[in-house]
C-alpha cells in the first residue's frame, strides 16, 4: 500500500513490481530539498552584476495591426535610461527564427521583436534598459508606437475562410500545416458497423500550466570572445541555442546557458528564444550585463499557451456489442501567431493515436493554424492531453448514446495485459501495462459499488451526482524522427542524452547530467541508481545542481521535457555509472593481482569477493588512479571519469505512411472522478477522487506521486476553470489570476491515489517516464459532468457558467446511425 | 461596453447645451485631466489620467465632434492612447425640453484594446460607472454655474 492524499477507508490494492534490494524504489530524502526548503536555492533572478540595466518590454494592445513608427527618443531622454531596442534594429541585426514547418509555414518570419506587424495582445514592440525595473517599466511609457489597427483573427475555424485576415503576409495562409493520417480501413470499419456515432463538434480550450517562477534572465557579453552567458531558466538549452545561434549569426559555442534552480517550466519555458535574443543584443548594445524577469501578467498574455483544438465531423463505428472500430476526426490546432515549436503538435498526438484502445482503424484530417492569440509551446502533457481527451470524449459519448455502461465500453476495448508489447495502428509500440486492472483500482478508490446509493443520497440533497474515468497515456522518450513525417527534410531521428560519472581523489563520486532539472528530483534519482551500483550510499554520490551547457557535457536531444528523464536521464547515468563500476573492479584487481571478476564492490569499498578483509576505500581507489599512480600497469585503460551517451533503440518512421515508433516508453493513468451539481447555479463540487499510475519501475515512489499530484491539479485546473479567452477583438480577458484562476491546495479535492508497477522491457531500469500525466483528470470531470446533467460535454473547460448554461441547454451535438 | 443613461437638469435645454459645447466647461467634468487644448470648434484634445487601482492610466485623448443638430443632439467620436491600451469611444446626447428643466439621453459606446481591456468588463464596469457618475455631478454642476451667471 502506498501512502495517500486522504487514507481510504480500506487498504488499497497496489501492486508492486519484484521487491529488490538497493536505494532504487526507496524514499530516500531528496537532495535538493534542504536547499529549497532553507531559501538557498538559486534562481536566475538571484544572480546580479554591478551596474546591470533592468529591460522592460514594450507590448502590443492590439492582437493585429501595422506598426507604423517607433519612437524611442523620450525614454532615452530619461535619466537612468541606458537604452533602447526596436524592432528595425532586429531585423538588421539577426535573422528571422528557422521554422519546422514545410510551407506554407515555413515562410512565416518570426524575430525577437515585432517586424512591421503585430499579431498578438502583448507581442514585444521594442524594449527599454534602466538602472533599475521600475525606471525601465516608466520609461517604457514615454516609448511612442503609432499602430495602424488590422482586423483580427480569432477563431481558428475561419482561419482558411475566403477573406479571413492573413497573419503572415509572407505565407500567404493562415496555415501552418496540414495533413491527412490514415490507417487501417475506416469505410471497411463503417461497413461492418452496427452503428455509426456522429458528433458535431468538440472544443479543447486553450489553457496552460503556470510555474511558480516567471520566466527571465541575465545575459552577459563578453566582447573579448564574442560570447554570451546567460544565466536562465530556459528548460531546454540545446533547443533554444539551435533557434538562437543562427538567428543571432554566431557559433552554437557562443552561446552559454547556465541554470541552477527552476522554479517549475512546464514546456512554457521551451520557447524564450525571442526574449533572450533581444536580451542578448542589448547586452552588446550597451555593453552591459542586461537582466529580464517575466512580469506575470506578461507571462500569461504573450509567454506560450498550450494548443487549443477544434474537433469536428467525427464518425465512430461501432458494434452493437460496444466493440469499438475506429474514428474518425477533422482536427484545427490553433498554435496562435507564431509557429515556433510547432508543427511538431501535428504530429505528436500521433504517439497515442488509439488512446488505451484497441482501435484500427482511424483517420484523421490535421489542420494548424495561427490566429491572433498567444504563441503556443508544448504545454504538459503537449499535443497528446488534446487528442487523448477527444478519445475519451468519444467513448463517454458512445456509451452514454448506446445505453451502455461506460466503465465495460472500456474494459471491452481496452488494450489488454497479455497483448502487451502491442503496436498500434500507426506503429508504436506500447510497451507494458494493465489498464483493466488500474481501472479496477480507481473504481475500488473512488467506492464505485456505492456509487447509486451515493447518488440517490446527493439527490435528496437536491444535487445532482456524476461518476467520469479519464484514461489516458504519458508517452515519453520521444523518437525525433516523428518530425519527418511532418518536414522530411529535417534531419532529425531517434534520442539521446548523456551524464558523466567520475571518481575523485579523495573518493567522492560526482555526477553531472545532460538534463536540465526544474524541481523533479534528478539529483536524488541519480544518486540512488549510482549508489545501486557502486555499492555505496545515496548519500555518498555528489549530483552537481543544475546545468552549465559549458561545462555538463550534453548531447543533442538533452533536456527535461516529454516525461523522459527516468528513461534517458536516468539511463546515461547507469550507464556511466556502470562504466566506472567496471574501471573501479578493473583498478582493484591491478592492485590486487587478481582478476576484475573476483572484485565485487560493496560498502563504498572494491573488495575481492569472499575475503572482505581484502578492500580498498573508494578514497584508494580515487588516490591510487589520480594521485599515485607509478607503476601502474602502461595498458591500464582506466580514467575513472566516466561519461556515457544513451540512444533508445529506435528506427526513422516511414514518412509515406506515417508509421513506426514515435515513443519508447507508455506509462498510464486512470482517474476516476465523483462530482456533485447544483442544478440551480452550475455550481459543482469534486467530492471524491482517485488516480492511479503506473510508470513502470519507480525509482523513488514519493517524487511519483508527487508527480502524479502535479498533474492532476494541472487537470483540474484545466476542466474546472483555466482557460485563455479571448473577446472578438483579440483581447485575453482572462490575463491575471484574477480571471484565470489556477487551483491551489484549498481547490483540490481529497485525492487517493494508487499504482502498479509493469516494468518497461524496453528500458534501462524497467522505468517509464511520467510527470506529463496525460490530462486524464480533464476528462474524468468532464465525463462527470456529462453523467450528472445527462447532457453531452463538448468543451474541456467547464467552470460554473457553463455548466449552469449546459443544464439549459437543447443538446444536438450527437446524431446515430444504425444499419 | 455600452453605457447609457437619462439625467435631469434645473436649466433650459440652451443653457445645458451652451455647457455640454463648451470645452473650457467640459475639460471640468473629465476625470484626472492635466491639460486640454481646443484646436476648433470640433477637436480637442486632452491628456488624462484615469484613476484605475493602484495607479493612473495615462492617455493622450483626441476628441472630434462628429455630428450637431443645435439645440438637441451632438455626437463625437473620442480616440485614446496609452501605454498598453487603446480606446475608441462614440458618444452622443439628446436633450429635450421638459417644462423649465432639460431632459438628457446620453449613450456612449467605448471600445477598449490592450491588457486594460484583458482586465474584464466586472472589472471595468464599476470603474466605468463611478467615472460616469463624476462626470455626471460635475456636468451638473457646471450648468448651474451657467445658470447663475
Amino acid at each position: 500500500m502506498t501512502e495517500t492524499t486522504v487514507a481510504p477507508p480500506k487498504p488499497v490494492v497496489v501492486e508492486e513490481g519484484k521487491p529488490q534490494k538497493g536505494w532504487a524504489g526507496q524514499n530516500v530524502p531528496r537532495k535538493e530539498d534542504k536547499r529549497l526548503l532553507q531559501g538557498e536555492g538559486v534562481f536566475f533572478d538571484d544572480i546580479k552584476r554591478h551596474e546591470m540595466g533592468y529591460v522592460h518590454f514594450v507590448r502590443s494592445p492590439y492582437a493585429h495591426a501595422r506598426i507604423k513608427s517607433v519612437d524611442v527618443s523620450k525614454a532615452l531622454e530619461l535619466q537612468g535610461v541606458y537604452g533602447t531596442l526596436t524592432g528595425d534594429e532586429v531585423a538588421i541585426l539577426t535573422d528571422p527564427f528557422f521554422e519546422l514547418s514545410v510551407p506554407p509555414g515555413a515562410h512565416m518570419k518570426d524575430y525577437a521583436l515585432a517586424v512591421g506587424k503585430v499579431r498578438h495582445l502583448g507581442e514585444p514592440v521594442a524594449a527599454v534598459v534602466a538602472s533599475t525595473r521600475e525606471l525601465a517599466r516608466d520609461a517604457s511609457e514615454l516609448i511612442e508606437v503609432e499602430f495602424e489597427p488590422l482586423e483580427p483573427l480569432v477563431d481558428a475555424r475561419r482561419a482558411q475562410d475566403d477573406g479571413a485576415p492573413i497573419l503572415h503576409d509572407e505565407a500567404g495562409s493562415n496555415v501552418v500545416w496540414d495533413g491527412t493520417f490514415d490507417w487501417g480501413d475506416f469505410e471497411g470499419a463503417v461497413a461492418e458497423a452496427d452503428h455509426v456515432v456522429k458528433i458535431k463538434e468538440l472544443h479543447f480550450d486553450r489553457f496552460s500550466s503556470t510555474p511558480l517562477e516567471c520566466s527571465g534572465c541575465l545575459v552577459e557579453y563578453n566582447r573579448g570572445t564574442g560570447q554570451w552567458t546567460m544565466y536562465c531558466n530556459h528548460q531546454m538549452p540545446g533547443v533554444g541555442a539551435i533557434w538562437m545561434a543562427p538567428s543571432l549569426r554566431v557559433g552554437l559555442d557562443k552561446l552559454r546557458f547556465v541554470t541552477q534552480d527552476i522554479g517549475g517550466a512546464f514546456g512554457n519555458k521551451i520557447c524564450l528564444h525571442p526574449y533572450f535574443v533581444a536580451c542578448c543584443l542589448l547586452a552588446r548594445k550597451l555593453n552591459r550585463a542586461i537582466q529580464w524577469t517575466e512580469w506575470r501578467t506578461d507571462q500569461h498574455t504573450a509567454n506560450a499557451h498550450g494548443n487549443e483544438r477544434w474537433f469536428q465531423d467525427i464518425e465512430v463505428p461501432v458494434k452493437a456489442d460496444g466493440t469499438l472500430l475506429g474514428f474518425k476526426v477533422r482536427a484545427v490546432d490553433d498554435c496562435g501567431a507564431f509557429p515556433r515549436y510547432e508543427p511538431l503538435g501535428c504530429i505528436i498526438w500521433a504517439q497515442v493515436t488509439p488512446g488505451c484502445y484497441r482501435w484500427r482503424n482511424i483517420r484523421v484530417d490535421f489542420t494548424q493554424v495561427t490566429t491572433n492569440k498567444s504563441p503556443v509551446s508544448p504545454n504538459r502533457g503537449y499535443s497528446r492531453m488534446q487528442h487523448l481527451w477527444l478519445t475519451e470524449r468519444i467513448i463517454d459519448i458512445v456509451a452514454h448514446e448506446l445505453g451502455l455502461d461506460p466503465v465495460e465500453v472500456r474494459k471491452k476495448n481496452y488494450v489488454k495485459h497479455d497483448e502487451f508489447p502491442y503496436e498500434t495502428p500507426n506503429g508504436c509500440i506500447y510497451d507494458s501495462g494493465d489498464y483493466a486492472r488500474c481501472l479496477d483500482i480507481a473504481l475500488e478508490l473512488v467506492g464505485y459499488d456505492q456509487l447509486e446509493k451515493r447518488r440517490a443520497e446527493a439527490k435528496s440533497r437536491g444535487k445532482l451526482l456524476g461518476f467520469g474515468i479519464g484514461s489516458t497515456l504519458d508517452s515519453g522518450t520521444n523518437n525525433f524522427g516523428q518530425s519527418m513525417i511532418l518536414n522530411p527534410e529535417l534531419q532529425f531521428s531517434g534520442n539521446n542524452e548523456v551524464a558523466t560519472v567520475k571518481l575523485d581523489i579523495f573518493g567522492e563520486i560526482v555526477v553531472t547530467l545532460g538534463t536540465v532539472p526544474q524541481g523533479q528530483g534528478h539529483e536524488t534519482t541519480a544518486a540512488q541508481v549510482v549508489s545501486d551500483i557502486l555499492g555505496c550510499s545515496p548519500d555518498d554520490v555528489n549530483v552537481r545542481p543544475g546545468h552549465d551547457t559549458y561545462w555538463n557535457s550534453h548531447a543533442g536531444f538533452s533536456g527535461t521535457y516529454a516525461s523522459q528523464f527516468a528513461v534517458t536521464g536516468l539511463g546515461a547515468v547507469k550507464g556511466a555509472a556502470d562504466m566506472l563500476a567496471g574501471e573501479m573492479r578493473k583498478l582493484a584487481s591491478v592492485v590486487f593481482g587478481c582478476s576484475d571478476e573476483d572484485i565485487e564492490l560493496a560498502e563504498g569499498q572494491a573488495r575481492i569477493k569472499g575475503n572482505p578483509e581484502a578492500a580498498l576505500p573508494f578514497m584508494a581507489l580515487g588516490a591510487i588512479l589520480n594521485a599515485n599512480n607509478a607503476g601502474l600497469p602502461e595498458d591500464l585503460d582506466v580514467t575513472l571519469n566516466c561519461r556515457y551517451v544513451y540512444r533508445p533503440p529506435f528506427e526513422k518512421p516511414d514518412v509515406e505512411r506515417k508509421y513506426g515508433n514515435l515513443t519508447l516508453t507508455y506509462a498510464t493513468q486512470i482517474h476516476a472522478c465523483i462530482v456533485e451539481v447544483d442544478p440551480e447555479t452550475g455550481v459543482y463540487e469534486i467530492v471524491d477522487y482517485a488516480a492511479v499510475d503506473d510508470c513502470g519501475k519507480r525509482i523513488h515512489p514519493q517524487i511519483v506521486e508527487g508527480q502524479v499530484h502535479g498533474a492532476t491539479a494541472q487537470a483540474l485546473g484545466a476542466a474546472t476553470h483555466e482557460s485563455f479567452t479571448y473577446d472578438a477583438d483579440g483581447n485575453l480577458m482572462t490575463p491575471n489570476f484574477y480571471d484565470y484562476h489556477v487551483p491551489h491546495a484549498l481547490d483540490m479535492p481529497p485525492m487517493k491515489n494508487g499504482f502498479i508497477e509493469s516494468e518497461s522491457p524496453f528500458t534501462p531500469l524497467g522505468a517509464k517516464g511520467m510527470g506529463e500525466g496525460g490530462g486524464a483528470g480533464i476528462h474524468a470531470v468532464c465525463a462527470a459532468l456529462q453523467d450528472a446533467t445527462g447532457k453531452t460535454v463538448t468543451e474541456s473547460c467547464n467552470p460554473y457558467n457553463r455548466v449552469w448554461e449546459l443544464l439549459r441547454s437543447e443538446d444536438g451535438h450527437v446524431e446515430v446511425t444504425g444499419r | 461596453m455600452k453605457v447609457e443613461g437619462e439625467r435631469e437638469f434645473a436649466a433650459p435645454r440652451t443653457t445645458v447645451w451652451e455647457v455640454l459645447n463648451d470645452p473650457s466647461r467640459m475639460a471640468k467634468t473629465m476625470p484626472g485631466v492635466e491639460s486640454f487644448d481646443v484646436h476648433d470648434d470640433r477637436h480637442w484634445t486632452a491628456n488624462v489620467k484615469i484613476p484605475l487601482g493602484l495607479g493612473g492610466l495615462r492617455m493622450s485623448v483626441n476628441m472630434e465632434k462628429t455630428e450637431e443638430r443645435e439645440p438637441e443632439f451632438a455626437k463625437m467620436a473620442i480616440k485614446g492612447n496609452g501605454v498598453g491600451a487603446v480606446m475608441n469611444m462614440e458618444t452622443s446626447f439628446h436633450l429635450s425640453e421638459a417644462g423649465n428643466e432639460t431632459h438628457m439621453k446620453w449613450e456612449a459606446d467605448v471600445h477598449l484594446l490592450g491588457p486594460v481591456a484583458s482586465m474584464g468588463q466586472r472589472v471595468l464596469q464599476p470603474i466605468v460607472n463611478q467615472q460616469v457618475t463624476h462626470v455626471l455631478s460635475a456636468l451638473e454642476k457646471q450648468v448651474q454655474e451657467a445658470q447663475a451667471s
